[in-house]
């Protein structure tokens, strides 16, 4: 009964044997690649419903470049889930970042440069100060940060005074939107530029096995030396940074900024970040499966609309997407 | 009226290839308190597992309760319905919640979930139950923030009154309380508050089982007490019939000097060999690791001083102090004083942490193997090479395929099964996930092992091979430290034996004096004041 008299049992997860083993890694080649037969699926119902519309250069280039907002906080979202926290305060940063460009450019008539340079330094402020309170006060950070995230949502009201601000240059536009490279929109290849960075820090540097750690087992990656605390304080902050990205990539393809913006990417930015935990690398949070799912909502969303579909089917695709993948590669794993 | 309370016939029970109880009979008489004794695995916990009716005894096995007998095995709740209690050591209480709250857990379950509570009302009537028991506890204060002697206290009135409740219902003349080691974590001081309300409940007509390796405590309490050895009954006896010595020896078995019990010998293919001489150390001031004043949960200024190459055990009773030792070293617990002293460098241990533990050249290999040394879900080979990762590294660019296949290697070195680094280390069994963990270690050749149950849950094969790669590890000049309540482990792997009591070294087992039987008698012995033990042991001066 008392702890040191288990001497006699075992681990709680009995030992697989080597056939059982292998049988479960053909598993996770069907779970690795079951996110992109799924898009892959679903494009090829599309092109063959709607071949007109569909496969039309411009849709095509919609697909991929008009969802790079969901993608650059789906980004940010994916680095403090990667560390074993939760950020929910990142939509009210993008949302802070873009009023900032807005206010700074229009109001005040600071160069766009600066103004997104100032408005992506605040946005990695907001991501210490959410460091801050979670890790160096350890406090639960799904409260913690819907918290300030509900701060930082009223510090745009209150910058924007409550109105929507128009009018930013055009050269904002000019790079990431109307720009295009091969027929798709430059702010994409931003995009694909940061996962890419993250993907290889995560993936091929000591930094990412270290992270990786902190956020599967923290008990294991502190008594294993490793400074847990600094790793996800930099995960916060640099999320924050990413996600004032995505308010810029929002002012520019709007040209414009209000109250509430960026905020409502904040769901369907986790949706991909957790679907994309379910490809690639089956069962971790990593940067190219994220990708992968963005892709896959973005392909979903404007299919449906082609087909006529409202504007509630976006949110309906979105939702049943993630409650379905989820479900099924908990249920693949069990097997 | 039947004069016992409970009596247990011819159990037996068997798991696997180990006979855990083999016919083993006890009694409880009305009113009286029976300490059960025996060492770690001897088959109390399956004993007790087997009257609360988790375990089914073998068929041939009899109970009888309250003079009726009663249909075998247990099923469900059937134990508390014949008026049989317990309280573990973790006394099962909702900590963040009201002691009235706890104490009506039971009350809504039994009134139905429609009917209101009254709360002024219970509340009161809860108060006067813990005074009637003589316990004067806030009934709404939150469990935990009181006192651990408190907690305890609400938890064992808690299940005499139930028990009381039980008899006024039925009509049975009698009810048994077990107690499962509840005094490990309190302050000696505080144990008496435990033996008041004992008395009391005894008084009042239940008989208590009271388990316990704690010797002056069993001296102060029980009427009687029974011994299991090796999952037999070893002895019963009036505890004013019998002298402490004679307790220890009821426990640790006759002619236990020098001699390992049968048991023993099969488990672990027999301890050192006589044959094998002890081997020397350099026990320069300067060398080595020296701990001195160690404060912190419940040490108390424990000394230590290991030598390069040398293994030395800490073998302690729960609640010694003992368990702690490498986590307080290695900063993974804060020490409230004390001093870490390395190849000349010293750390004041309340300022110290993992990193810099890890950095000094400190290992641990913690007892809780799923919570706090693997990571389940990530791969072998990974696991394995977390502490070396930056030496992959080239350019800041990780060589993955070098680190994948360094750690096949390894694997192959440790004999891991399967030989597939790639799995996650949660699909291991625990004895190559152990392997795992050990050659993690080993891999920043560290100055000091730091261990703590490192064999729990591991088979015998792999325990053969974990002595072995550590062994050899400190050919290397690796001081370790080996904390374990497995005492056959401690005689198979010790060049030296430390006995932890009350949160100091008490007692050292030097060379052949090691053996099993002679780290039990000790630790049981380990009152200065209650046996001699110098019979047994070779004292050493530190």
């Amino acid at each position: 009964m008392s702890a040191t008299e288990t001497v006699e049992t075992t681990d709680p997860q009995p030992a697989p044997s080597v056939a059982q083993g292998s049988g479960s890694v053909r598993g996770r080649w069907g779970e690795k690649a079951a996110l992109p037969v799924a898009w892959l699926v679903l494009f090829i119902v599309f092109a063959a419903l709607a071949p007109e519309t569909f496969l039309s250069m411009g849709n095509l280039s919609n697909i991929l470049g008009s969802q790079s907002i969901l993608f650059m906080l789906a980004l940010a979202a994916l680095l403090p889930t990667r560390s074993g926290d939760l950020d929910l305060s990142l939509g009210s940063i993008g949302g802070l970042s873009a009023i900032i460009v807005a206010v700074l450019n229009v109001n005040h008539g600071v160069s766009v440069p600066v103004a997104c340079l100032v408005a992506v330094g605040v946005g990695g402020l907001c991501g210490a100060f959410n460091g801050l309170f979670v890790v160096k006060f350890k406090t639960e950070p799904f409260i913690m940060t819907l918290g300030t995230g509900t701060l930082f949502g009223g510090l745009v009201f209150w910058i924007a005074n409550s109105t929507t601000i128009v009018g930013v240059d055009r050269s904002l536009s000019m790079w990431t939107y109307l720009r295009q490279i091969g027929g798709v929109p430059v702010q994409f290849f931003y995009c694909l530029l940061v996962m890419l960075v993250i993907w290889y820090v995560m993936n091929h540097t000591p930094l990412g096995v270290r992270n990786l750690f902190v956020g599967q087992s923290r008990e294991v990656a502190v008594l294993s030396g490793i400074n847990a605390d600094r790793i996800r304080f930099g995960a916060f902050t640099l999320a924050g940074v990413i996600a004032a990205l995505a308010g810029v990539l929002y002012v520019g393809t709007t040209g414009s900024a209000g109250p509430t913006s960026v905020e409502t990417f904040l769901l369907p930015a986790y949706a991909a970040v957790f679907l994309g935990a379910t490809t690639i690398q089956p069962g971790r949070f990593n940067a190219l499966g994220t990708g992968v799912a963005v892709l896959f909502l973005a392909t979903g969303t404007a299919g449906l609309q082609l087909l006529g579909a409202q504007d509630y089917a976006q949110q309906l695709f979105y939702g049943g997407a993630l409650v379905l993948a989820v479900a099924i590669s908990r249920y693949l794993r069990r097997n | 009226m039947a004069t016992t309370a409970l009596e247990l016939h011819h159990i037996s029970k068997t798991f696997g290839a180990t006979k855990a109880l083999q016919d083993v009979s006890l009694t409880v008489q009305r009113g009286e308190v029976l300490a059960l004794l025996g060492e770690n695995g001897c088959g109390k916990s399956t004993l007790v597992k087997v009257m609360a009716g988790v375990y089914d005894p073998e068929s041939g096995g009899r109970m009888v309760v309250d003079g009726e007998d009663v249909p075998l095995p247990l099923h469900g709740d059937a134990a508390r319905h014949l008026g049989l209690s317990f309280v573990h050591q973790d006394l099962g209480l909702a900590r963040p919640l009201t002691v009235l709250e706890n104490l009506l857990g039971g009350v809504a379950e039994r009134s139905g979930s429609r009917t209101r509570i009254h709360w002024r009302a219970e509340a009161r009537k809860a108060g006067e139950m813990l005074r009637s028991y003589g316990v004067d506890v806030d009934p709404l204060a939150v469990v935990n923030q009181l006192p651990p002697v408190e907690q305890a206290l609400v938890a064992i009135a808690r299940a005499a009154e139930e028990l009381k409740q039980h008899r006024e219902r039925t009509g049975a003349s009698s009810s048994v309380l077990v107690l499962d080691e509840p005094t490990v974590f309190l302050p000696e001081e505080e144990v008496r508050f435990l033996f008041d309300l004992i008395r009391t409940i005894v008084a009042s007509g239940a008989s208590v089982v009271f388990i316990s390796h704690d010797l002056p405590a069993i001296r102060a309490i029980a009427d009687r007490v029974t011994v299991l050895r090796d999952g037999k009954l070893a002895a019963t006896a009036r505890m004013s019939d019998v002298t402490d010595a004679e307790v220890v020896e009821m426990i640790v078995g006759p002619a236990a000097a020098g001699l390992s019990s049968p048991k023993h010998g099969q488990a672990h293919g027999g301890h050192r060999p006589d044959a094998e001489e002890p081997r020397s150390f350099d026990r320069a001031p300067e060398a080595g690791l020296h701990v001195t004043g160690l404060r912190g949960g419940q040490t108390s200024g424990l000394e230590l001083h290991v030598a390069p190459g040398e293994i030395v055990g800490l073998a302690g009773l729960l609640g010694s102090g003992a368990e702690e030792v490498p986590y307080l070293l290695f900063g993974a617990k804060q020490a409230s004083g004390g001093e870490l002293t390395l190849r000349g460098r010293s750390v004041p241990l309340t300022k110290q942490h993992p990193g810099q533990a890890v950095g000094m050249g400190l290992a641990l290999i913690p007892a809780d193997r799923r919570r706090d040394a693997i990571a389940p879900a990530v791969s072998v080979a990974e696991n394995m090479m977390l502490l070396v990762v930056r030496r992959f590294s080239r350019g800041g660019r990780l060589r993955n395929a070098l680190l994948r296949s360094t750690a096949d290697e390894r694997a192959g070195a440790l004999d891991v099964r399967p030989r597939r680094t790639d799995l996650p280390l949660g699909t291991l069994s625990g004895g190559n996930a152990q392997k795992v963990v050990v050659g993690k270690w080993l891999e920043i050749g560290p100055e000091v092992l730091l261990l703590h149950e490192p064999t729990q849950g591991v088979d015998i094969a792999a325990r053969a091979e974990i002595y072995r790669v550590i062994k050899r590890a400190t050919e290397t000049g690796m001081a370790v430290v080996w904390v374990s309540s497995d005492f056959d482990e401690l005689a198979t792997v010790c060049d030296r034996v430390v006995v932890v009591s009350g949160g100091v070294a008490v007692t050292e087992i030097v060379g052949q004096g090691i053996s099993p039987a002679a780290i039990t008698a000790s630790v049981y012995g380990a009152d200065p004041g209650a046996t001699p033990n110098t019979r047994i042991v070779e004292q050493v001066a530190p």
